[in-house]
């Protein structure tokens, strides 16, 4: 990297310190500082309805979820379809609280902080054991067991009168240090707390991947008999990426049952696990920039289409079967289109947007 | 002069306030509503006759005026049954300042409940299932609920049973909480004295064949099942119990299974699905069906011509009953304006608290009059036994009420 981190150009770089900064010029710098402002202040300044606040806020959730699947998927190179479930643990963690000593009580409500992290390591503990098969299990027959799991999950909440078979269990508004958090506040509130669990997060992963720890999940991912070869423990590496990204899908979790003050079977299910894969897959496997894209994306197009479903089915109601059929149609005709044309994401036109200024004005 | 010329345009400003102010009061109010339903998702075959229903009617009111000069405007919104849709529906009506809401499915209603009370705004559901008015003040549910209509079939089948044999039961359930809702309550009133064994309860999935449990069912000697989920997974079962000769051709038919179920899981769509294998279905609702002439089909049938819809829709109970929510929330608005008081969450909920004893709405289209109050929030309480024969459901004796229904609530 040039000594002059305002013009640098091009990508070169003069010390191993250089190439693992997390910006490499201070215009990336000042450009994330800018965003991270924009996303802190914008809800102050525009009024936006509750409707809305609850869209991005669940958007925000799935961030950090896909955050978990593209550590697993994208750069361990385990595939899972069993994250929904992972979510579901971290929100079920609530839900026996919420169970066992009442929706509103104290551990809920004042130390969801606390409750928050838990659910994490809840998931992270189940995601270790999920991922136990893993040392034997490779590329499809893991999948397999990944389903598995998801089925496991559903059943279990499904058949278990502990969890009323899967009907929503309440959870109780949360305190704020000005006292109970009111509706009018819900969804603003937890605006803020999502966003700094995004970014809290997001740079958890961006660091671990600065390790020698990341290094070993995309070394696994790569060549697991080289990187055994070079001392590393790929057995080891595998089972704690699993674990790795159940503490991110439990904390998703826990945030999803306040953000819905309440837990719900029907949240967790097998289409929710294929549409945190699909995030991940078009915002761009083994990228950061693909786990926060991703997640928007996809979200954005099932709300487009949701009206549009809408829309047919308000004025062909004897073709209701198409209207039903548009989601996953067009749901399933956008992942093998990215899968066709760009295999690396919406993280890879970030790419060349960022490589053109980078470069400019020179072409490479 | 100029005095005159300032003189001419005060008048003529004035005459131009006035004229605004009546024309506003011409217009009247505008009263809004929020509704929640299913159209496009896994019981959209419900779902969307039934935001038709709705819909027609808000178009009714508004053509004929039967508010006055005040407009009532409905916001319907697919949900797709999902919870989650139906969340952000109801925050998307709250923004548009609704006076009352219809939500559909039994999970979003049991998910929002805490938002109901927490709004103060009266809701009326489609769902009716009983444990939805389980701490929430704010639900209605427009008829008897699904554990009336269960236990009061299970009450029918004691009743017209023939032989002292045990009356063996099972249940073919929805496998939600729609599905389970009146499970609980018939075992209860097994528990209290309903003389049925329920020898099993099976929560359907998609099969296509139920050959193998129509088989089990016989050989533990089931005589009845009563289902309880929507019309497709009973035609299925009704094709499949037909084709293995396992029907009863007559009303508990030694051998073989009488079928019957509630409101969801019956109607003229049945008999679409399940042709001929649906003879002898006997089925249990609080509305009037179109086969049943009176002022209140009558009034459906001429309803769906005139804004166009077809016989299928204008025959289908689920469009009566998006009607008669409409009917009941007009009722309430009626009755807030005939008192001179403000059309507002508040009014309307005590009102339709109020509306019992001389008070109770009369729609016409259902069997009995509607009727809440601050301790029964379940509307109409009498349920009509259907039976379909000859490709048609006819109604069979006079509207009942579930007598162990009625015990389990003292």
């Amino acid at each position: 990297m040039s000594e002059n981190r305002w013009l640098a150009t091009g990508n070169f770089f003069t010390s191993y310190k250089a190439e693992q900064r997390i910006f490499q010029t201070h215009i990336d710098r000042l450009v994330f500082i800018g965003l991270l402002v924009l996303m802190f202040v914008w809800p102050l300044i525009f009024a936006v309805s509750n409707k809305y606040m609850l869209v991005i806020d669940s958007i925000l959730i799935a961030i950090v979820a896909v955050y978990g699947l593209n550590l697993l998927t994208g750069f361990a190179g385990l595939i899972s379809i069993g994250h929904a479930a992972f979510v579901g643990v971290g929100a079920y963690t609530l839900a026996t609280f919420a169970r066992l000593l009442g929706s509103n009580h104290v551990l809920l409500t004042h130390y969801w902080p606390l409750m928050i992290v838990l659910a994490g390591i809840v998931g992270a503990i189940i995601g270790g054991i999920v991922g136990l098969p893993s040392l034997r299990l490779k590329h499809l027959y893991l999948v397999i067991a990944t389903l598995s799991f998801q089925m496991i999950f559903q059943w279990v909440i499904n058949f278990s009168k502990f969890y009323d078979q899967g009907q929503s269990i309440a959870i109780g508004r949360v305190f704020w240090f000005t006292g109970k958090v009111a509706r009018k506040q819900h969804y603003f509130l937890w605006y803020y707390v999502i966003l700094v669990v995004v970014i809290i997060l997001g740079f958890a992963v961006r660091n671990l991947l600065r390790s020698k720890h990341g290094r070993c999940l995309v070394a696994v991912r790569d060549n697991d008999r080289a990187a055994d070869a070079m001392g590393m423990h790929p057995g080891f590496t595998k089972v704690y990426a699993f674990a790795l990204a159940g503490f991110f899908a439990g904390v998703a979790g826990a945030l999803h049952a306040y953000l819905w003050r309440g837990v719900g079977f029907e949240s967790f299910m097998l289409h929710h696990s294929i549409s945190y894969l699909a995030m991940a897959i078009v915002g761009g496997l083994g990228t950061l920039v693909g786990s926060i894209v991703g997640p928007v994306a996809i979200l954005m197009l099932e709300l487009q289409v949701e009206s549009l479903s809408e829309f047919v089915g308000h004025y062909f109601t004897s073709i209701g079967d198409v209207a039903t059929a548009l989601r996953p149609l067009s749901f399933g005709l956008v992942i093998v289109l990215f899968l066709m044309f760009e295999p690396r994401g919406i993280a890879n036109w970030w790419r060349i947007v960022r490589s053109y200024f980078k470069l400019w004005p020179f072409r490479y | 002069m100029k005095n005159k010329q300032i003189t001419i345009m005060l008048v003529a400003l004035s005459f131009l306030l006035i004229l605004g102010f009546s024309t506003q009061v011409l217009a009247g109010e505008t009263y809004k509503m929020g509704m929640s339903v299913d159209i496009t998702g896994a019981t959209s075959d419900i779902g969307n006759p039934y935001s038709k229903g709705a819909e027609d009617y808000v178009k009714y009111v508004n053509d004929e005026k039967l508010l006055g000069n005040d407009k009532l405007v409905l916001f319907i919104r697919d949900d797709a049954y999902k919870t989650e849709t139906t969340k952000r529906n109801f925050e998307d009506f709250l923004d548009e300042d609704i006076v009352l809401y219809q939500n559909y499915s039994t999970g979003s209603t049991l998910a929002l409940r805490q938002d109901f009370d927490e709004e103060k705004i009266p809701t009326i559901t489609a769902s009716f299932h009983a444990g939805n008015l389980e701490n929430c003040n704010y639900l209605f549910l427009p008829i008897a609920s699904y554990s009336s209509q269960a236990v009061g079939l299970a009450e029918y089948v004691v009743a017209n049973h023939k032989g002292s044999n045990k009356i063996k039961v099972a249940m073919f359930l929805h496998p939600s909480a729609f599905g389970r809702g009146p499970l609980g309550d018939v075992k209860k009133a097994i528990d209290i004295g309903l003389p049925i064994e329920l020898v099993e309860v099976v929560e359907h999935g998609k099969d296509l064949d139920n050959t193998a449990m129509l088989k089990r069912f016989q050989s533990k000697g089931v005589q009845y099942v009563i289902s309880q989920t929507v019309q497709p997974p009973v035609a299925t079962m009704l094709k499949g119990a037909q084709s293995l000769g396992m029907a009863a051709s007559t009303y508990g038919e030694a051998g073989k299974i009488t079928f019957l179920g509630c409101h969801y899981a019956g109607g003229p769509d049945l008999i679409g699905l399940a042709g001929s294998a649906a003879e002898g279905f006997y089925w249990t609702t609080s509305y009037k069906l179109m086969t049943a002439k009176g002022p209140g089909t009558d009034a459906q049938l001429a309803l769906a011509k005139r804004y166009g819809r077809d016989d299928k829709l204008a025959n289908s109970q689920n469009y009566t009953n998006g009607i008669m929510v409409i009917q009941v929330a007009v009722e309430a608005i009626r009755r807030v304006k005939a008192k001179s008081i403000k059309v507002n969450r508040a009014n309307l909920f005590e009102e339709l608290q109020a509306m019992n004893g001389y008070n109770a709405f009369y729609p016409l289209t259902t069997v009995g009059p509607v009727s809440f109050s601050k301790t029964d929030r379940e509307g109409v309480d009498t349920l009509q036994l259907y039976v379909a024969k000859g490709g048609v459901f006819h109604e069979l004796g006079a509207p009942f009420v579930s007598e162990y229904v009625q015990k389990l609530k003292k």
